[in-house]
């Protein structure tokens, strides 16, 4: 509850988050002026894979993100992740979700206004097993992510500091809210095969439209897998590396 | 049953080394040394349940190392190590629910909460059953005397009151051994004195294992029954204070004050003579001869007043680290 307890944090937040998403939303508008589709995109179909990437990037940010990518580069550095260390929990899921404030939840809600905004907009065939299947790869994009945020904190073992990794990673994520028919060659194999951001909006978006193919959704959970197998061998092997820090 | 077993533990660190100012640093960012250091070489250690033991040795002697690997915050480089049975380094649950480790350094609790939060916090984390988390608790507040400060904010307390807190958080899941790290560290007279006490308290009844590492050898002399002193990550001395007192090979000091004439050349023959003048003499002898000549003393001098003293931990053990160093 820290942030409640600054109200005009709080709400200056809250105003911060609705003027992010009505530039974006504004910036659209003026694209589309000159083109009527990006890619195979439409308009009210950008806008659908925008607000699922901004409810995925939300749901990171709030929990592990600042978890992992920041606190735990600190704990490693002061030695303070001793103290962790030394309780009967799961060390990966405290130090994932040590600080999480409630009070973000409602931060939410203009993330959520928007999608129910686009979703009415949007003429397309709503089904519940679409839906499902839309939940179900939003979990996936945040398991994906988490994955990658965990082997760049882990990083930290060994370099003691992953800031700039963390901050590299933060800009490329932002890709992920564009349709990624933009890119063509290198960069597309790069971000459907190698660094997956298709996971992240475009896949869950399609699955909603009914234009994804059930090999692709299969494609998107075996990816997940592997990225979390690594991520979570990775950490074992920089538990083992952790040095502590002088008392 | 042994608590701890360790055979033949090795740690070694790394880190860059970085020559000072900003020519250093561009180096070291590019072509910066490796270098290795072994903290600990060769440690093998066995403590039996119920045994205090003092872990002693000079800064940067592998003390903190080798409790972090027993209490599985560090993994070893190589070598073997078994707590409770457990491997530390897989920490286990039941491991962990059975150990605690405290140091003077760190601060644990919630620092804008009061200290009840934090204890409430532990219970919770050691499911511990609330029956045997407010005995616990009743009684180790008592011991602790922090009754009066359950409800203050964490940063408003004094350096003593929060290790106090902190311990009490510390043991409330009743470990079985219980890793102490300095904790008496930066603490004035009294408050060491009330830790000690508390401490010493904890480790009646055989029940708890206790390792404890200080510089402070008020802490090592009222609470350890024995000693494990570690110099350049290698064990130099394992074994009781008497032990200790005896390898050291230290001369007692007699002083005598005489109330009546006496002679010197009957004196020479007993010791080494290192003061004297009419009415007293201080007399340096062999440890194991100490009782009968101070017998001596009295049955053939005319003596007022007799003292004997020995060299003090705090000497011996400082003679051990030079010896070692040599």
């Amino acid at each position: 509850m820290r942030q409640m307890a600054y109200r005009p944090q709080f709400f200056m937040m809250i105003v911060g988050k609705i003027v992010r998403i009505g530039l974006l939303f504004f910036f659209f508008q003026a694209v589309f002026l000159k083109v009527d589709r990006i890619g195979h995109w439409t308009y009210y179909e950008v806008l659908l894979l925008f607000a699922t990437f901004h409810i995925v990037d939300y749901l990171m940010s709030v929990t592990f993100h600042r978890n992992l990518a920041f606190h735990l580069p600190q704990l490693i550095q002061t030695g303070e992740l001793d103290t962790r260390m030394i309780m009967p929990l799961n060390l990966l899921f405290l130090l994932s979700f040590e600080m999480i404030d409630f009070i973000d939840l409602l931060s939410f809600l203009p993330s959520l206004g928007f999608l129910a905004y686009v979703l009415c907009r949007l003429q397309f065939a709503f089904s519940w097993i679409h839906a499902l299947a839309y939940v179900l790869l939003l979990v996936n994009a945040l398991l994906f992510l988490f994955g990658i945020v965990l082997i760049i904190a882990t990083i930290s073992f060994w370099t003691t500091q992953s800031f700039g990794l963390a901050r590299i990673f933060d800009n490329l994520l932002k890709i992920g809210r564009y349709p990624l028919d933009i890119f063509e060659g290198v960069l597309r194999t790069v971000f459907v095969y190698f660094l997956p951001l298709v996971l992240i909006a475009q896949i869950p978006s399609q699955v909603l439209l009914a234009t994804l193919s059930l090999k692709s959704m299969l494609y998107a959970f075996s990816i997940t897998g592997v990225f979390l197998f690594v991520a979570i061998s990775f950490w074992k092997m920089g538990l083992k590396n952790y040095l502590s820090a002088s008392t | 049953m042994n608590a701890i077993l360790t055979t033949d533990l090795f740690k070694t660190y790394w880190f860059y080394e970085k020559e000072a100012g900003l020519s250093g640093s561009l180096k070291a960012l590019f072509r910066g040394k490796k270098v290795f250091v072994e903290a600990i070489r060769g440690i093998s250690l066995d403590i039996e349940v119920g045994e205090v033991v003092g872990f002693i040795g000079p800064n940067g002697a592998g003390k903190t190392t080798t409790l972090k690997i027993l209490s599985g915050i560090l993994y070893p480089t190589r070598g073997h190590v078994e707590v409770l049975g457990f491997s530390p380094f897989k920490r286990d649950k039941a491991f962990l629910k059975n150990i605690t480790f405290l140091t003077g350094q760190r601060n644990r609790l919630f620092w804008d909460l009061p200290a009840e939060e934090y204890f409430e916090f532990c219970r919770v984390v050691y499911e511990i059953p609330k029956d045997v988390y407010q005995k616990n608790l009743m009684d180790l507040v008592e011991l602790a005397a922090i009754g009066d400060i359950l409800k203050v904010p964490q940063r408003k307390l004094s350096f003593g009151q929060r290790k106090r807190c902190e311990l009490v958080a510390a043991l409330l899941h009743d470990p079985k051994i219980i890793f102490l790290d300095e904790p008496t560290n930066a603490m004035d007279l009294v408050n060491a004195r009330k830790l000690r006490g508390f401490i010493k308290e904890q480790g009646r009844g055989g029940k708890r294992t206790i390792i404890l590492t200080s510089h402070n050898m008020s802490d090592i002399e009222d609470v350890c029954e024995r000693i494990v002193i570690i110099n350049r990550g290698k064990i130099v001395f394992d074994g009781g204070v008497d032990a200790l007192h005896r390898i050291a090979g230290f001369w007692k000091r007699i002083r005598v004050a005489f109330d009546g004439p006496w002679n010197i050349d009957d004196v020479q023959k007993l010791g080494r003579i290192k003061e004297m003048n009419d009415q007293q003499l201080i007399l340096e002898v062999e440890p194991d001869k100490t009782a009968s000549v101070a017998s001596h003393l009295f049955d053939a001098f005319p003596v007022k007043d007799i003292s004997i003293t020995g060299p003090g931990l705090e000497k011996i053990i400082e003679s051990i680290y030079l010896q070692d160093s040599d």
